[in-house]
């Protein structure tokens, strides 16, 4: 896009300029649908003759015409417009992009443009403006169905930029990672997570890019096009062009962008209420007959919520002006809800770009506030970005692209015993939030829900301090997670034109940023008060030298490039934590621990030194053919094994150029194959011990639990494609498949062994895990008059994957496990299986008819948790992104959706467990509520077959035994869902002010928008409460259990795009 | 311009040079090195572990829960022994595998004995526990991945030697960094002999014989003498080194046991002084009162209607008893009594009694009067049973061990059986040995438990 914009402001030369008779002036301003930008350099021209002109650099054109002239508006990449004039004199015009341009130039690896055409492999790009559309707090999760075979998995909006996990082409790695390299105007940065899989979601380091000076996204899918990354680029590159100015024409753009949007907390997990805390249905009282709230007892399973005057846990405070009064036991349906706050998004974003002859410059400044819907929770960030170009003389241009990036946030915590992730898992329905909300009372005491039950002499609490669960509020408010960010990355190139074929250039680029983390636990909560701080600094640099060389020779075109590049990395961090407690109230600092805290400094160094070259052939501009071969030495293989090549080979043929059937406009089949090699963390080779706990003064090291390997090779991955791209009906419908194979091999994985060899892991050489699939995008323009206009994208990919090997010894990879209640589970992956099992406690069963088998006392029995229940992978992913254009009004909206996969859901079973899901107060088939005793026909209904017996058994038991001691603790089959879903991510009405009002106004180019961001699930099949495309485990590469999902967040708001 | 490509192509070899800097790759983080006695005290800190369990203590219904019932109703579920060979065993392994250890920590011969004599010790705590175990292919590291099931007979008879050749090694001089004998090799010596002897006396119902053998080998040998030579893990009042109770119960608010009804009506009756460190008295009416054990509906749950335990047990810094003289005493008794060696049973058996109260209590005040209960005082003609019950008073919180003799003896006999379940005779294997180390799982349950990895399977001293 860069290269179009150039390309553009040349044409801005060309006053093309004529005169005629009986004429008319005719002016206007011509902008870009999406987002109402103007649009420089568009050729009007007069139809039948070559009389035209040009727009300038503020999109505005004015020509003599006749009064019935036909204007052709036409720019490159534009869709052309025929417009008549029919005697007015103000003509403007709202150009569409032309989706899938046909000389469209792509920028691939190391920033290289190419003709989209001469591409043997599959390559998307996504446009700037559907990063801006609603302001995602996380840039990369607007990624989100956009691209065929990319899958963004991420976490829910009030987790403030939480993490957002982006996967191509399926799961290439045993070890579920192998996210893409992002590279940002040819600078590889990092996307690194400080999140756990609980606690606060710092979210991966990707969200420190602008999305306001995005310019295009072009994902490169597989290591076929990213061969020339290396290592780092064998899961596929995404692609980041930024904004720039334009050379050639003294001129400056202003423009401002702002949007608020509020920000609401919405799908709540269904709960009951109709009975509330306790463990039997009858109140315990205080000695002089008061009954009371089962303070001590975070479950539902009470007394029924009748209205019954109680004493309630505030009325044990007696600093609380309730001391000692009853109140009715009654339900409080919102008191979850109650909770939320209404947050909101502001962000502004200003940019100033412009040039003279040989400069070129681009300065945006943005501002983003956002508070979430947990309260005290806020994410402010700022970016300042700066692109400059300098041609110093005809052979020399200078260019640079600096980046700053500061994030201050305050993040709740997420997963099943963090922050109030407690809410539908332990919880108690007659809780009145609104109660809880003064959470202090004026001596500075905190007021709790959950506490020791009252003397039974005195019929007093005396210590108020909380049992289990700190007050929601406190937790907000007192237990705080912040961190700062800090981040430069950039470069600065210089391109050297020693002949008019060939180009030298070197760049150095930089990546850096000082991550800081600090956390706290209040005094007068759960547990002793503590406090923790980190910082982590990371420098990554690459030092990269190219020559590029480009000839055509008759009906031949030369490509050629080689390069060198020098990859070094130093992370570091110090972390402390007290421990023991603190000493003074308030003072939260390492100084202030009462034993000796725990401390780490960590240093890493790692270098990858690659040397590479790439050359292309093509024929008559319908055949092309390239090859390219890399050598990386990384420091971190043992050094008989630290150098390796790997070659790629790709080539495509434009049909269409020599068949004649008028339908198809354009018609290209491709084919490549490529290699990628790679290495692994530093330090994993040698042996190394452990510094254990000090004892008094006796010291400890301990052999670590994952063993190293000094004999560990470099991996491959081997990427087959072939596709096909097709366009019929001059354009208006496109069609691209492309079938892919990865087959990675030798992987290095930590692989889990037996616990008994003395270990739990070992680096290893292993296995083989092989992914094809098929990918298609399908864009279309079904609808389009003189001023209508809908386009379409539908992207799908399905991919299937298989572990073909682990290890002679060994045929299981256990990815993960999470336990609770002293119950496993786990994901695997199989020999000969599709990657990622889910693996846990089933219902046993009756091998004849499937039944369930019961024990003496007709409770389920269930396996062992090594039960398969499958992959948790979905099926098919994909998006569905629409575009209407009427008159000056534009709709965008986009749909993504997954068929298939599974998880776990630890909320919904703990919801039933702790009896506040509604089936748990279910009426049963004697049509009696589950919870009445047995023998007045209540109780859960089971049916199954007697292990003892082997008789068919139709009985009922107690529901708070089955639930809670059973089938909510043990039978994980019980809570497993499908992922599959159908939902509508963002929608964007926005409205382009015509020039009869600019004129009246100091503007260019207005335009105004609604905006809707996660406004709707439209189908799912997971439970309500519970959003599939939301399940975060922080960090976890794979997203296979639910445990204290934070709420979603549905947002709405307005943006104003003004261009001066 | 030739010149200019050579030079280009040149200058892009020597950026792919394959030679780094030496230092780049080793890990400036963690020491390459280890002492053998840091290792050997790293494995020490496993050692309370052992006990403080409250799984043990439901096995041996020490302690019964007061919320969240659960894991004392005896649920069919895989308890893991990863971490007792990822922790304490690899590294003891390391230093007895080691060529290279330093004589500055005391002899070698001495560092190598004592990483035996607790490799032997965590050992015999892990077969008790589930059974056959991996155990001459464990800790191998990469050159074994798939360790075979040992049966737990080939175990004894290795350990019996292990523990003998350990105590045979052990020359003049002590080692340092030592947590739980400050270094005294003579005191390794015994802890050796007694572990063998306890051992011996577990082989009472399967193999009389042998374990009669074993047991004399082990008292000529020397075995413990006083409560001084206890094998104690002291723990420190600092947070890095605390007592698993405190933090559950102090730290994490946890009131969740109390004395099980079975302890408390064996120890109130006869006024044991050991009560009062075991339990706190209830804080409704001060008095003792236990909890039955495994109820699932406890109504009211009112952790101060019942004995909760003793603020002595979870206090910071309480030690953990792992192999003491009562033991000691109390197997002398039994062995007696059972015509391994001669003696006076009953005066064991007092003895046993006394040593008990002093190490629980600190003093031996009291002890005539107590042993002049009907109840307590020895009952020849039901000598086994009066050894086992005060035993299984005295074992008090290290229900692992209380189990096993429980299992070997049957008594005490009045355990109860929650929802008509009885207590387990073993521990189910980690359930990710399943995947992990598949074929010798499958054969190890098959051989031993007709296929069925069940908590009700029976250990081969247990026959």
């Amino acid at each position: 896009m860069r290269n179009k914009f150039t390309i553009l402001a040349l044409m801005a030369f060309f006053q093309i300029t004529g005169t005629l008779a009986q004429q008319l002036e005719v002016s206007g301003t011509v902008t870009v649908a999406t987002d109402g930008m103007t649009l420089p350099g568009v050729n009007v021209i007069v139809k039948g003759t070559s009389n035209g002109t040009v727009t300038n650099m503020e999109g505005y054109y004015s020509i003599e015409v006749d009064q019935d002239a036909v204007l052709i508006f036409s720019s490159l990449g534009f869709e052309s417009q025929e417009q008549s004039v029919d005697g007015r004199d103000v003509i403007d015009v709202i150009m569409t992009e032309d989706l899938e341009g046909l000389d469209e130039v792509v920028v691939t690896a190391l920033g290289i443009s190419r003709d989209r055409k001469s591409l043997g492999y599959a390559t998307q790009e996504v446009e700037g403006e559907n990063f801006t559309l609603t302001n995602e707090q996380n840039v990369l999760g607007s990624l989100s169905g956009r691209v065929a075979g990319v899958q963004v998995t991420g976490a829910s909006g009030s987790s403030m930029g939480g993490t957002q996990k982006i996967k191509i082409r399926g799961i290439n790695s045993l070890s579920g990672g192998g996210e893409p390299l992002l590279v940002i105007d040819g600078t590889p940065i990092s996307n690194a997570n400080f999140a756990e899989s609980s606690g606060a979601d710092y979210g991966n380091l990707g969200q420190d890019i602008n999305p306001n000076d995005i310019e295009s996204v072009n994902v490169l899918k597989g290591p076929t096009a990213s061969a020339l990354y290396g290592i780092r680029g064998q899961y596929g590159v995404i692609m980041i062009t930024t904004k720039d100015g334009a050379k050639g024409v003294e001129d400056t753009r202003v423009q401002l962008s702002s949007s608020v949007s509020i920000e609401v907390a919405g799908n709540f997990m269904p709960v009951q209420n109709m009975y509330g805390a306790g463990s039997s249905q009858s109140f315990n009282t205080l000695p002089n007959g008061d009954p009371y709230v089962a303070v001590g007892v975070d479950e539902s399973w009470g007394p029924r919520m009748d209205g019954t005057p109680v004493r309630h846990a505030w009325s044990f405070y007696p600093q609380d002006p309730g001391y000692g009064e009853l109140a009715p036991f009654s339900p409080h349906p919102d008191n979850i809800k109650n909770f939320y706050e209404t947050g909101h998004n502001i962000n502004n974003n200003i940019s100033i770009s412009g040039g003279s002859e040989n400069t070129s410059y681009r300065l945006s400044v943005n501002d983003t506030r956002i508070e979430g819907v947990e309260p005290n929770t806020y994410l402010k960030r700022n970016n300042i970005g700066l692109n400059t170009s300098l041609d110093i003389n005809d052979k020399i241009t200078v260019n640079s692209n600096i980046n700053y990036a500061r994030n201050d946030a305050q993040r709740p915590q997420q997963g099943s015993e963090y922050g109030t992730g407690y809410f539908v898992q332990w919880f108690q329905r007659n809780i009145d939030m609104n109660k809880l909300e003064n959470y202090q009372y004026p001596d500075g005491t905190f007021q709790h829900w959950n506490l020791r039950s009252p003397s039974s002499t005195t019929g007093e609490i005396t210590d108020l301090s909380p049992l289990y669960w700190n007050n929601p509020y406190f937790e907000a408010y007192e237990n705080t997670n912040n961190d700062r960010r800090d981040r430069f990355f950039g470069n600065i190139g210089v391109t050297y034109e020693v002949l008019p074929e060939l180009e030298l250039s070197a760049n150095v680029r930089s990546d850096m940023y000082t991550q800081n983390i600090e956390t706290r636990r209040g005094f007068g909560g759960t547990g002793i008060p503590g406090y923790t701080v980190g910082k982590y600094q990371n420098k990554e640099m690459n030092y990269e030298l190219l020559a590029q060389y480009n000839k055509e020779f008759g009906d031949f075109s030369i490509n050629g490039t080689l390069g060198g590049n020098i990859f070094d990395r130093r992370y570091s961090y110090v972390y402390q934590e007290t421990e023991g407690g603190l000493t003074t109230p308030g003072f939260y600092n390492i100084e202030a621990s009462i034993d000796r805290p725990t401390t780490e400094s960590y240093l890493l160094r790692k270098q990858i030194r690659s040397g590479f070259a790439m050359a292309s052939l093509g024929y008559l501009d319908t055949y092309f053919v390239e090859a390219s071969i890399r050598n990386d030495n990384s420091s971190t293989l043992p050094e008989e094994n630290n150098s390796y090549w790997y070659p790629s080979i790709s080539g495509s043929m434009v049909f269409s150029e020599f068949t004649n059937w008028e339908l198809l406009s354009f018609g290209k089949l491709r084919a490549s194959y490529a290699q990628a090699g790679s290495d692994l963390s530093p330090y994993q080779t040698s042996n190394f011990y452990n510094v254990g706990t000090v004892y008094n003064n006796i010291n400890t090291l301990t052999v670590p639990n994952s063993l190293p390997n000094p004999n560990i090779l470099p991996a491959f991955a081997h990427s087959y494609e072939v596709g096909v791209d097709l366009r019929f009906f001059s354009n208006r419908l496109g069609l691209d498949v492309t079938y892919y194979e990865q087959r990675n091999i030798d992987q290095i994985i930590d692989l889990d062994i037996s616990g008994a060899t003395g270990y739990s892991s070992r680096i290893l050489n292993a296995g083989e895990i092989t992914n094809n699939g098929v990918e298609l995008s399908l864009t279309g323009t079904p609808v389009k008059t003189d001023n209508f206009r809908w386009d379409a994208t539908l992207n799908l990919n399905r991919n299937r994957s298989e572990v073909v090997e682990l290890h002679p010894d060994i045929d299981v990879y256990q990815y993960g496990s999470t336990t609770y209640s002293s119950v496993n589970s786990y994901l695997n992956s199989y020999e000969g299986e599709p990657f990622g099992s889910l693996v846990g406690q089933a219902y046993q069963r009756d091998e004849a008819t499937g039944q369930i088998l019961l024990d003496a006392n007709n409770m389920p029995l269930y396996t062992d948790a090594t039960h398969n229940f499958g992959s948790v992978l979905p099926d098919l992913t994909g998006g569905f992104q629409n575009n209407i254009q009427f008159g000056n009004f534009n709709l965008a909206a986009m749909i993504d959706f997954q068929k298939g996969g599974q998880f776990f859901s630890r909320s919904k079973m703990l919801a039933v467990r702790t009896g506040q899901d509604p089936l748990t107060v279910a009426t049963n088939s004697n049509g009696a509520n589950v919870r009445d005793p047995l023998e007045e026909g209540g109780g859960v209904e089971v049916n199954g077959i007697s292990a003892e017996t082997g008789e068919e058994v139709n009985a009922f038991v107690d529901a708070r035994s089955y639930y809670r001691n059973v089938v909510g603790r043990r039978i994980y089959e019980e809570w497993l869902y499908d992922a599959s879903y159908i939902k509508l991510r963002e929608v964007r009405l926005g409205y382009t002010f015509g020039s009869n009002i600019m004129e009246r106004l100091p503007f260019e180019a207005v335009n105004l928008a609604f905006i809707a961001r996660n406004p709707a699930m439209l189908w799912q099949n997971a439970p309500d409460g519970i959003d599939p495309s939301e399940i975060s485990t922080g960090s976890q590469d794979i997203s296979w259990y639910e445990s204290g999902q934070l709420i979603s967040v549905r947002s709405y708001g307005l943006n104003l795009n003004i261009t001066f | 311009m030739k010149r200019f490509y050579i030079i280009l192509f040149s200058s892009l070899f020597i950026l792919s040079c394959n030679k780094f800097d030496d230092e780049i790759n080793t890990n400036p983080n963690l020491p390459s090195e280890a002492s053998g006695t840091q290792l050997i005290a790293s494995a020490q800190l496993s050692l309370p572990g052992l006990s403080s369990s409250p799984k043990g203590a439901f096995m041996a219904q020490y302690l019964a829960e007061t919320q969240y019932v659960g894991q004392s109703l005896y649920p069919q579920e895989s308890t893991s022994f990863y971490s007792l060979y990822q922790s304490p065993l690899i590294n003891l392994q390391t230093v007895i595998d080691s060529e290279d250890l330093n004589g500055n920590d005391g002899p070698v011969a001495n560092q190598k004995a004592v990483a035996k004599i607790l490799k032997a010790y965590f050992f015999w705590n892990i077969t008790d526990r589930w059974g056959d175990v991996p155990y001459f292919d464990a800790l191998q590291g990469g050159d074994n991945y798939t360790p075979v099931y040992d049966s737990q007979e080939e175990i004894y008879n290795d350990l019996f030697e292990e523990l003998k050749e350990a105590g045979d090694m052990i020359v003049s001089g002590n080692i340092n960094n030592d947590i739980v004998y400050g270094g005294d090799m003579s005191k390794w010596e015994k802890l050796a002999n007694t572990v063998r002897m306890l051992m011996a006396l577990r082989l009472s119902e399967v193999d009389p014989q042998k374990g009669s053998a074993e047991f004399n080998a082990a008292i000529s040998a020397g075995v413990f003498e006083s409560n001084s030579d206890n094998l104690v893990y002291q723990h420190l009042a600092d947070a890095n080194n605390q007592n698993y109770w405190f933090d559950q119960v102090v730290n994490q608010n946890r009131e969740w046991w109390a004395l099980t009804e079975t302890l408390v009506e064996e120890m109130k009756p006869v006024n044991d002084p050991r009560l009062a460190v075991y339990g706190d008295p209830t804080r409704s009416t001060g008095e003792y009162i236990g909890l039955e054990f495994g109820v699932e509906e406890v109504t009211g749950t009112e952790t101060e209607e019942f004995s909760l335990l003793g603020s002595d047990i979870y206090e910071q810094d309480a030690p953990v008893y792992l192999v003491t003289y009562a033991q000691v005493l109390f197997a002398m008794a039994e062995a007696t009594e059972r015509g391994w060696i001669t003696g006076d049973v009953e005066e064991y058996y007092n003895m046993a009694i006394e040593v008990s109260i002093e190490q629980w209590t600190g003093t031996t005040e009291g002890v005539e009067d107590f042993l002049d209960n009907p109840e307590i005082a020895f009952d020849a003609n039901n000598a086994i049973e009066s050894i086992s019950n005060q035993r299984w008073v005295h074992l008090y919180m290290f229900g692992y061990e209380a189990w096993s003799e429980w299992r070997r003896t049957g008594y005490p006999n009045d355990l109860v059986e929650p929802n008509g379940m009885a207590v387990p005779t073993r521990l189910s294997y980690p359930d990710n040995e399943a995947f992990n180390n598949e074929d010798n799982y499958y054969e190890a349950i098959e051989r031993q438990f007709g296929g069925e990895d069940s908590i009700y399977g029976k250990v081969w001293w247990d026959q």
